[in-house]
């Protein structure tokens, strides 16, 4: 089968006052049409970059993107005309936000922000493009759609406004959803119902999903494949079930390695708590070095892993670390 | 809070700010240099002691200023402007003939700072380090520092002396023969150089205005979607973003439009407009009193009903504050 998206070697850099920086550095990504990929990494990883290059709305300037290829379905999107990457925005790829709470326009009515998805990419009249609207409130399971459809997004509860957001990202079947820590801004209990809505979507309409989250409950729930990102580059990339029974990156290890305290909360939801804390902090894209950028909080870092970056070797459930690398030479030999 | 309480409200407020405009400037004028009881006799021709007390008593100027406030309050109250000193006429019926082509001029003026300033805003927006931009910035320090006489007189100089495109001065021409409707574009036609003079001043504030709110705009999460469902490139800026920017600028609009009252008595001295402007210059030289605390009042009246205006269009613009009391 051939892959829907196909990520390669991208480079992506931002003109900042401390000169450029990589904020991605060769990041390659898979996915297969109908599949779930998670990405998982601390915040500043380049996980949203990641999500906007594929959506082609890096900010540019200060952004740059300065090397790779992105493929939809075989196509280069990388210089693609900006005429054929908006018909795909929306259409072909539907993107939820973090931010349910900013994300709507707040001086449009939440019907008229799904209907003009549906206006710009499909031929139907405004009064089709409103019953489909409305349909698809019902689809993502907001209450009272006949008289929500005509609701401010302020009158909306983050839960519902986010729900409005993937009916926009829905709206005209995209093949490919990318979800941008989706949850992150809302309530413990309504993170689970946002969770809950994304699968049965995916069940019904088939569309493959980039899964961006802290949760490593939903990780293990929905991915099938787990891509885990450290300062702009992918350290660790497999099956979802490799992954988290045996992480084989340091760093991977330290986010899901160690389950401690179980949050009480979490446990009643009978969820697994968020990505565990590693001790120190990803280093700013413009102190980072050659070697490893992982190196100065990783516990079994040796001398090499400061003067080369480790490449991502491995087929299938592929890791960026010298130790793994060695052990797999003398597991081979 | 429900729009007929605001208003209710609003009014009220308003209602108190003009008796203080009234006490205020009433005892200002009369603190003033120059006896209107003079004046009043100099029209007349020869002076003596005793037509200057009949005219005193006539008018009531011989009471102790405090007698004369209570008076004009209680007179005020019952929508009494009183008599012009100069032209015997009622107040009322001077600046009824006149508000109109005051009116017209601010709301003019108004309507052309708004739109340049905002496309001007936009424009600069898109590209924060552009010509645009940088035009941008020397308007606002000159439109804003050059006297309104300097700028009208030189517009005058330009487009009515050397290039006779607009006329000098008047609302009308003197002549004038036609339809109603050449008749508007006559008048239209002399509103052009005191609508653009009064505009100047505050057009570079709505352009920075504008510029500044659409830089904020345009790097909100809401823009950031719209891109994501496919929204061509235009329609995000006038459609999506400008909704949003243009919201401050109402507000602010709302707050210039006293600047504005004043700025155009002062732009119709200078074209000769036939608005309350210069029958305040007038009034004052004459110590007309009536008429300059008429034409205050109404000013000042005129402010309040503005701002309660723009209030109720940013309600429309603004469903967030249209639905107060948050989510359902
Ligand atoms: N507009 C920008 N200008 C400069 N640097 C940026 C910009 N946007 C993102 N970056 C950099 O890219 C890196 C990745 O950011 P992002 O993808 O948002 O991280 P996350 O994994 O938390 O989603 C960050 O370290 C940030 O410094
Ligand atoms: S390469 Fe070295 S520093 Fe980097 S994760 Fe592996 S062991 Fe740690
Ligand atoms: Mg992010």
């Amino acid at each position: 089968m051939s892959p829907l998206l196909d990520v390669r070697d991208l480079r992506v850099e931002f003109a900042t006052r401390h000169g450029t920086v990589t904020a991605l550095d060769g990041v390659s990504l898979r996915l297969e049409p109908g599949e779930t990929l998670g990405v998982v990494g601390e915040s500043g990883c380049g996980k949203s970059i990641t999500a906007l290059a594929i959506m082609g709305l890096i900010p540019m300037p200060p952004g740059r993107i300065a090397g790779g290829s992105i493929r939809l379905d075989g196509e280069e999107l990388i210089g693609a005309p900006e005429r054929r990457l908006r018909q795909l925005r929306g259409r072909d790829i539907g993107m939820i936000f973090q931010e349910p709470m900013t994300s709507l326009n707040p001086v449009f009515r939440v019907g008229d922000q799904i209907a003009e998805a549906i206006l710009l990419h499909q031929d139907v009249s405004r009064d089709e493009a409103r019953t489909r609207a409305l349909e698809l409130l019902r689809t993502v399971g907001v209450p009272d759609p006949g008289q929500r459809i005509d609701a401010y997004p302020h009158e909306l509860s983050g839960g519902l406004r986010q729900r409005v957001m993937i009916a926009i990202a829905i709206s005209c079947q995209p093949r490919l959803l990318i979800a941008d820590e989706p949850t992150t801004a809302l309530d413990v209990t309504v993170q689970a119902q946002i969770f809950d809505l994304i699968r049965d979507i995916q069940d019904r309409l088939g569309v493959a999903v980039i899964l961006i989250t802290h949760d490593m409950g939903a990780i293990a729930e929905m991915a099938d494949r787990v891509a885990v990102m450290y300062a702009g580059r992918v350290v660790e990339e497999g099956p979802a079930d490799a992954i988290l029974d045996s992480p084989a990156h340091p760093y991977t290890r330290g986010l899901i390695g160690c389950i401690p305290a179980i949050d009480p909360a979490l446990a009643a939801l009978d969820r697994l708590p968020p990505l565990a804390e590693i001790p120190g902090v990803v280093p700013p894209l413009h102190l980072l070095g050659q070697g490893c950028a992982f190196a100065d909080r990783c516990i079994e870092a040796v001398d090499i892993c400061r003067k080369v970056a480790p490449p991502l070797t491995g087929r299938g459930h592929a890791v960026a670390c010298h130790l793994h690398a060695a052990a797999a030479a003398s597991e081979e030999s | 809070m429900n729009t007929a309480a605001y208003i209710a409200r609003r009014l009220f407020y308003g209602l108190v700010l003009m008796f203080f405009v009234v006490v205020l400037n009433f005892v200002l004028i009369r603190l003033a240099p120059g006896d209107p009881a003079e004046v009043i006799a100099g029209e007349m021709g020869g002076i003596t002691q005793e037509m200057l007390a009949d005219i005193r008593a006539t008018y009531g100027l011989d009471k102790p200023i405090a007698t004369q406030l209570a008076i004009y309050l209680g007179q005020i109250a019952r929508g009494d402007l009183g008599m012009s000193f100069f032209f015997d006429q009622p107040v009322a019926k001077l600046i009824g003939t006149r508000i109109g082509a005051t009116i017209l001029l601010v709301l003019a003026a108004q309507l052309v700072s708004i739109l340049i300033g905002v496309v001007m805003g936009v424009f600069a927006a898109r590209k924060p380090n552009g010509v645009v931009s940088a035009l941008v910035a020397v308007f606002s320090t000159l439109g804003y520092a050059l006297p309104v006489f300097w700028t009208g007189i030189m517009l005058i100089i330009v487009f009515a002396s050397w290039l006779p495109i607009f006329p000098v001065e008047g609302m009308r021409s003197a002549r004038f023969e036609g339809g109603s409707f050449a008749y508007v574009l006559d008048v239209l036609h002399h509103l052009v150089l005191p609508a653009v003079t009064l505009a100047i001043i505050f057009l570079a504030q709505y352009a920075r205005l504008a510029r500044a709110s659409m830089i904020e705009v345009l790097g909100a999460d809401y823009i950031r979607t719209a891109r994501a469902k496919g929204v061509p490139e235009r329609r995000v800026v006038f459609h999506h973003a400008l909704r949003n920017a243009v919201l401050p600028i109402l507000t602010v609009a709302g707050l210039q439009f006293g600047n504005l009252i004043s700025g155009a008595l002062l732009v119709e001295t200078v074209f000769n407009w036939p608005g309350m402007g210069t029958l305040a210059f007038d009034s004052i030289l004459r110590r007309d009193y009536p008429t300059v605390m008429g034409i205050l009042i109404i000013g000042a009246a005129m402010v309040v009903v503005a701002n309660i205006l723009t209030d109720l269009g940013y309600r429309l613009a603004d469903p967030r504050i249209r639905t107060e009391g948050g989510r359902r």
